[in-house]
């Protein structure tokens, strides 16, 4: 019992950090990056490469990191902000993003093959005991790297003036242009920022999966469902909540159910919440526009 | 003879410079149908290989038809035509191979199966629109590839082998393979059905709930079942699609999952959004796009991807938007220039007073009450309201409007004006009190019941459709004056009471703009026309189904003086022709000369109804509102 509530801490940690770097996105452009997946699949990918190559395990992390960040900014240059300057409530992002994301994967197949390759482990060997459970190294620094960097964003968004200017992005980017806040800027950092967690994630799930191409894919589709259980789309740190709960009925189901639960339970899950909560079950604000009836805007 | 050709021309140069093209052309079409089935012929008799490329392509021609049905016309993205997709493959594998019904039985159960379920579907998602929807739709999409996967019906991921087509029954033999016959008929059909709706009085409609939902509701269309109802067509169209695509071999779950939903949408993007042929256009370059470039398969789907990001960037119109302009250099682009030039002159005509009879109340049959005339054509008894945030915007408001009045209603900004109207036009439900139209209580009614009593209103800020015709959209506002315009839409064009109706209703529509001086802008698209003749095609929507009732929503806002005096002259022969109407407004000096009654709010409530003169005379009102 216990025993699959701290794995899944720990493998949610993981999607909530995807979740999170989806959410990032959303917050400050309202649009949902399909790439987010292969942003974390370039920095395994990358880490395991340059690590091969004989360099330090921290040089080829931090290599990977900048990787991804580099792309991240790159999928909002090349695949978003030229739509949203076209109309910024068109969908044609749905497109532009998953064509970024198609051409990243193939690419990472078409330099490195689409067969796994070794990842370097982080954490090897030690464990903990808590009760009867065991708590391997490479789960805690998951569990305390997501707290770390769920708490970071927080305090920034709320505490920093820079935080501020997000928030107002968000709201309205017109209305921020006119009061002097660079959106472009501000949009830049968000992409970097989601890579980064989405590439972090990557390195904490990197020892478990090994290095593949279509990593992105699968994590991808599981952190855009931490982000819809959570409420990110409205509140970040919402989708590190959803995250940690789907990890924890992810592996409950798998214990509890059979060894495939995993792959459709998280499913059942999301449409349940969305039946019960469409905006999500930790996020109190309401993201989409209710039916015009109820709240025709107040005139005159 | 020769006054017969020349009215025939006048006729068609009339309905070209509404920007109509001439309905029907019959030539066209024949040619068109007759060089498909060549066509199809041909292909039903190529090798394999080649039938195969373009049957697969055109079932994705039917699904991003079915996409672009609601992401065009209605803005719905849905990303669940690959679960519907999926549905009506797995569902005709498993009952043919298994239970070997009959095909054709077996399609009409798809139809209404995939149809149902997109009802359901879209009757869950559609309470919350634009991205929750696509949102939503994406999750359908998702749990069906899961189950396809999981399930031991589906045959996990190596999937099934489709139903092999039966031949051609005896005496109707066609050259060729009978399932390229099938699949390519199906194909034509489905472009003829949307085609059909493009030339119907439905497609101003569905634009008009695309984007200005507000203005189709209260032109008495029921926004949210037609919504329901043209998703839940889509979905059958692409549970058909399914039907097609079991006959094409191998059924697995990598063939209907959330990417391929999104290929569709990528399809539709590339051909043009809201086209009739755009969407087909897309599908053949996206689903031939593999063979076409033969290089190494990743590089391949690197290509494609990048393509995709160039034609949503680049072309945010599609193939179709680069077709029309590249038609558009050898146009005739003189004329218009001249109308512009003489219409800038003067953006409105003289009001045409002759035809202000036409529009009278109930001219076009729209109110049906009953017998007896009550007194007062719209009463509101101790309505209060609040948008939720506790602060009470309306406090027992009583508002009794005469029969033949004009009605100013002054305030304030923030007074509850629009508040109250929309609470009169049903778009609001008050906490409590009671509306009544004509006599009778309609509190639970929907806007667009309301507007059936013969009740109107227009918007502070325009909203009309900005791609159509004024005339277009006029005519939504006599969507429901002719009956079962929705199911006749799917054959519009073959129906000759449709040609008859349609010719009515752009008839009535266009003298609806001519008479509130509007008739000179015909020919443009909306967005393309000055703001005073957006309000005036605002307006002729209004009168052009003879409401009995007309409330207007600060209607003189940014109107020049002249334009002013212009909408003065209308709504004074309006009135003469019987029609009551509600008028918020700030410009008193428009106002109080054209107004029997004048009831000013403030802070939500009612201080006092009276005369102009009695309401520019009272101490209160000078002193919170005139700013004496």
């Amino acid at each position: 019992m216990l025993q699959f509530v701290v794995s899944g801490v720990a493998i949610g940690a993981v999607y909530g950090l995807i979740g999170m770097a989806l959410a990032i996105t959303f917050y400050v452009t309202r649009i949902i990056n399909f790439a987010q997946g292969q942003m974390m699949m370039a920095t395994v990918m990358v880490t395991a490469e340059v690590r091969a190559a004989g360099y330090p395990t921290w040089a080829a992390a931090l290599l990977g990191l900048g990787c991804a960040c580099v792309l991240g900014v790159l999928s909002y240059l090349i695949a978003v902000r030229p739509i949203l300057a076209l109309n910024r409530f068109s969908f044609g992002w749905l497109v532009s993003t998953l064509g970024f994301a198609v051409i990243l994967e193939n690419a990472a197949a078409y330099i490195w093959g689409p067969t796994s390759q070794a990842f370097p482990p982080m954490f090897q060997g030690t464990s903990f005991h808590l009760m009867d459970a065991v708590v391997t190294g490479q789960q805690l620094l998951a569990i305390v790297t997501a707290a770390v960097l769920t708490a970071g964003f927080e305090l920034v968004r709320r505490g920093t003036l820079f935080g501020k200017i997000g928030m107002a992005t968000a709201a309205d980017p017109e209305m921020a242009t006119a009061v002097g806040v660079n959106t472009t800027v501000v949009a830049i950092t968000a992409f970097a920022t989601s890579a980064f967690y989405a590439g972090v994630a990557g390195l904490l799930i990197g020892p478990t999966t090994f290095a593949n191409p279509y990593l992105g894919d699968t994590f991808g589709t599981f952190g855009f469902i931490a982000m819809m259980i959570g409420g990110g789309t409205e509140k970040p740190m919402a989708a590190m909540f959803g995250g940690l709960l789907l990890g924890v009925c992810a592996e409950g189901a798998n214990a509890m159910i059979n060894s495939q639960a995993s792959d459709w339970f998280p499913f059942i899950i999301l449409v349940v919440v969305l039946i019960v909560s469409p905006r999500g079950l930790f996020s109190a604000g309401n993201l989409f526009r209710l039916r015009a009836r109820s709240v025709a805007s107040a005139q005159a | 003879m020769e006054t017969e050709r020349i009215e025939a021309q006048r006729a068609t140069s009339v309905l070209a410079g509404a920007g109509f093209r001439p309905r029907l052309r019959p030539v066209g079409v024949a040619l068109f149908v007759a060089a498909y089935v060549a066509a199809t012929a041909l292909v039903a008799q190529s090798d394999l290989g080649v039938q195969s490329l373009v049957l697969v392509a055109a079932v994705f021609g039917v699904l991003a038809i079915s996409l672009d049905l609601v992401a065009g016309m209605l803005g719905l993205y849905s990303l669940g035509q690959g679960g519907f997709f999926a549905i009506g493959a797995y569902f005709t594998t498993i009952v043919v191979n298994d239970l070997s019904w009959n095909v054709f039985l077996v399609l009409l159960i798809v139809l209404l199966l995939a149809g149902l379920i997109g009802l359901a579907v879209g009757a869950m998602s559609l309470r919350v629109s634009g991205l929750y929807f696509a949102i939503t739709t994406f999750i359908f999409t998702l749990v069906l590839t899961v189950l396809a996967t999981d399930l031991k019906i589906t045959g996990g991921l190596q999937g099934l082998l489709g139903p092999a087509f039966p031949d051609f029954p005896e005496g109707l033999q066609a050259p060729g393979a009978p399932v390229a016959w099938c699949v390519m008929l199906a194909l034509l059909l489905c472009v003829g059905f949307v085609w059909s709706i493009r030339q119907s009085p439905l497609y101003p409609v569905l634009l008009a709930i695309r984007d200005a939902e507000r203005f189709a509701e209260a032109a008495g269309a029921r926004t949210s079942l037609i919504k329901i109802g043209v998703f839940g067509v889509s979905a059958a169209m692409a549970g058909a699609a399914g039907w097609l695509f079991s006959f094409l071999g191998v059924v697995s779950p990598g063939q209907f999952d959330w990417a391929v939903s999104l290929n569709i949408l990528v399809m539709v993007l590339i051909g043009g959004i809201n086209t009739t042929l755009g969407p087909v256009i897309g599908a053949a370059f996206v689903s031939m796009f593999p063979a076409l470039v033969n290089i190494n398969p990743w590089l391949q789907e690197m290509v494609y991807g990048a393509l995709s990001i160039l034609a949503v960037t680049l072309l945010p119109g599609g193939v179709m938007s680069l077709l029309r302009r590249v038609a558009a250099l050898g146009g005739d682009a003189p004329e218009e220039a001249e109308l512009t030039i003489s219409a800038i002159n003067r953006a409105e005509a003289p009001v045409e007073a002759g035809l202000f009879r036409k529009f009278a109340s109930g001219s076009a049959g729209a109110a049906q009450a009953g017998g007896s005339e009550p007194e007062y054509a719209v009463e509101c008894r101790g309505v209060r309201f609040s948008y939720g945030t506790g602060l009470m915007v309306l406090r027992n408001v009583d508002l009794v409007v005469k029969r033949g009045d004009i009605h100013g209603l002054i305030g304030p900004n923030g007074s509850g004006k629009s508040t109250l109207a929309n609470v009169i036009a049903g778009r609001l439900q008050p906490l409590a009190g009671s509306t009544l139209i004509k006599g009778m209580r309609v509190d639970d009614a929907s806007p667009s019941k309301r507007a059936m009593l013969g009740m109107r209103r227009t918007f502070q800020a325009a909203e009309l459709v900005r791609e159509l015709t004024p005339v277009q959209n006029v005519m939504v506002g006599l969507f429901n004056l002719k009956p079962r315009i929705i199911q006749r839409a799917a054959f519009w064009p073959l129906l000759p009471s449709g040609r008859r109706d349609l010719a009515w209703m752009e008839a009535r529509s266009r003298e609806a703009l001519e008479m509130v001086g509007a008739g000179a802008w015909v020919g443009r698209a909306v967005g393309d026309v000055p703001h005073g003749v957006e309000q005036l095609t605002q307006l002729a929507s209004v009168c052009v189904a003879g409401p009995d009732i007309i409330i207007l929503d600060e209607p003189a806002t940014g109107l020049s003086a002249r334009e002013v005096d212009h909408l003065a002259e209308i709504l004074t022969h309006l009135k003469a022709q019987g029609v009551t109407m509600i008028i918020i407004e700030h410009q008193t000096r428009f106002l109080f000369p054209l107004c029997d009654r004048v009831t000013v709010l403030n802070a939500g409530e009612v201080i006092l109804t009276g005369t102009a003169e009695e309401v520019r005379a009272h101490p209160v009102v000078r002193q919170v509102y005139l700013g004496e």
